[in-house]
């Protein structure tokens, strides 16, 4: 176990070129999990990069944006690695105006969906993502949908009210034909 | 090479929920694949942060109805984790019961879809009569026949009396021969064969590069489940073989998802066999202190992640999940690549996606 932990330590700061600490817990069934927080936004490509060469999985990406990270003026995202069992979490922070972050699309494949859905939900732009469309928003709904008030129905696109259903006859008398 | 693009929905795909693809076409042939979603968003990341752990847990059995129990119980595991909450044992037993249950409704489901697409209407009945074995289970313990109300934080919701244990195990007793019988069916009869057998192939290396998971996964050789890699509640002292194929084709994952029921109806024998007496949920709970976790667990579609970061209050500052479909979409582009357009309602369902767990 503690030449694990020393391999995952040493594969991130080699990548990202200075010593990074992975605080390291263990759950009462014997489950370990790292956690590390990078200083700076753009080093979560290198240390991706070296998740990678540890044969490392991308599990998830959750962006955030908590009252206590607004008064410092940032938001925050973390990636949530597997490896092999372990869930290696690296988080980062962003400003909070003209977050740019770039695409680990080219390392993890599965990528693409999840930076596809923060970039819909938070005001972070992904640079370098191949296909940067809206992935469940229709595209009609302001973008940042976690940062602003909208209305619950709009957010759901209608699917728990009526809302959708006289958005698609309304779309049906405009075109006269009907909806695939 | 002169492609057309069709689009098809769940009517066509024999889905019970709305998804939609955008199919480039050469001919007859698939030659690539846009996955369409959202048409069953509702927001629940941002209700999830609306309201407190209590009743998140009922918002959350609410997600999705084929892996109703996986969602509260891994967020239950969560707000424990972060809390420092141990619950009892026999509570752990319990919770290993019921996500079991459904995992054997849930991959019976699924074999039945499978049977219905290729045109075995007597299969698809048989298996639905046997999957019915646990409808009724379900609706004899818990009361309701798909979403069970059994976890609460620090335990579960329920207990079983001596009877309903006895009931409990003579339910599994009758569900072995039918599921032995079932396997055999998918494993040798010509016509199932003849349909599924190198159809929609999924490489391991592709397996490996699309990070799919769960029976997807497994069907292509990779040994991983989350019960086994990252052991939690019961399942640490339970045993159980990791099913695995290496064919990677539709017929691979039914054999996977029916080789994971009987050993499901193993476990909760094993349970039962096991369970110690005593409390079911812990006596006192802490309040939530602020801080951040990860849980885990096996859902019936594979590898399902919670992340929770709390404040100190009693509402998540985020709770964030994904699901296993949310991994095996992808991959459909390599599955369906080269294969007929006939061939695409099979090929898609045997991912089993669960499309309100993608959207959420």
């Amino acid at each position: 176990m503690m030449e694990f932990k020393k391999k995952v330590s040493e594969m991130i700061s080699l990548w990202i070129g200075e010593e990074v600490a992975v605080e390291w817990r263990i759950d009462i069934k014997g489950v370990m999990t790292g956690w590390c927080r990078l200083q700076e936004g753009t080093l979560i490509l290198p240390a991706a990069e070296a998740v990678a060469c540890l044969e490392g999985r991308l599990s998830m990406i959750t962006a955030y944006l908590s009252e206590q990270a607004k008064l410092k003026g940032v938001r925050e995202i973390s990636f949530h690695f597997d490896l092999n069992g372990t869930t290696l979490t690296l988080s980062i922070e962003l400003p909070l105006e003209g977050a740019r972050i770039p695409s680990l699309t080219h390392i993890f494949r599965n990528a693409d969906w999840n930076e596809r859905e923060f970039m819909e939900l938070y005001d972070i732009q992904v640079v370098g993502h191949p296909d940067p469309r809206r992935l469940f928003l229709d595209k009609s709904i302001d973008p940042a949908a976690f940062e602003r008030l909208i209305p619950y129905s709009t957010f759901s696109n209608g699917a728990n009210s009526k809302a959708l259903w006289e958005k698609v006859m309304a779309q049906n008398n405009h075109t006269g034909k009907e909806i695939p | 090479m002169s492609t057309s693009v069709i689009k098809l929905g769940p009517h066509q795909l024999a889905l019970e929920e709305p998804m939609y693809f955008r199919v480039e076409v050469d001919g007859e042939i698939v030659v690539g694949l846009d996955v369409l979603a959202g048409y069953v968003h509702r927001g629940m990341e941002h209700l999830v942060m609306k309201r407190n752990f209590y009743q998140n847990i009922t918002l959350l059995e609410r997600l999705c109805s084929l892996c109703s129990n996986s969602h509260p119980s891994t967020f239950c595991t969560a707000v424990e984790e972060v809390a420092g909450i141990r619950i009892p044992a026999r509570a752990e037993y319990l919770r290993a019961i019921a996500d079991e249950i459904k995992r054997i409704s849930s991959h019976l489901f699924n074999c039945a879809i499978i049977a219905h697409i290729i045109g075995q209407t007597a299969l698809f009945k048989t298996v639905m009569e046997i999957r019915e074995i646990m409808q009724d289970t379900k609706e004899s313990i818990y009361g309701n026949r798909m979403d069970l109300a059994a976890n609460c934080i620090g335990g579960v919701r329920y207990d079983l009396t001596p009877e309903s244990a006895a009931y409990l195990g003579k339910q599994m007793e009758r569900m072995k021969g039918p599921l032995d019988e079932l396997y055999r069916t998918y494993a040798t009869d010509q016509a199932i064969r003849t349909r599924t057998e190198g159809l929609g192939i999924l490489s391991k290396p592709d397996a490996v590069n699309y990070a799919v998971v769960g029976p997807v996964a497994r069907a292509s050789g990779i040994v991983y489940d989350v019960r086994k890699k990252n052991p939690y509640g019961a399942y640490d002292r339970l045993r159980f073989e990791v099913a695995t194929e290496q064919g990677g084709d539709v017929r691979a994952r039914a054999m996977v998802r029916l080789r994971e029921a009987r050993e499901a109806v193993s476990l909760i024998e094993q349970c039962l066999a096991d369970m110690p007496p005593g409390a079911i949920y812990a006596d006192t709970l802490p309040e939530i202190p602020a801080g951040e976790t990860i849980a885990k667990s096996e859902a019936p579609r594979g590898e399902l992640i919670y992340y929770l970061k709390t404040d100190g209050t009693d509402m998540p500052v985020r709770l964030k999940w994904r699901v296993p479909s949310y991994m095996n979409w992808d991959a459909l582009q390599v599955m369906l690549k080269g294969h007929s357009v006939a061939d695409i309602p099979l090929i898609v369902n045997s991912i089993d996606p669960c499309i309100s767990c993608t959207d959420r």
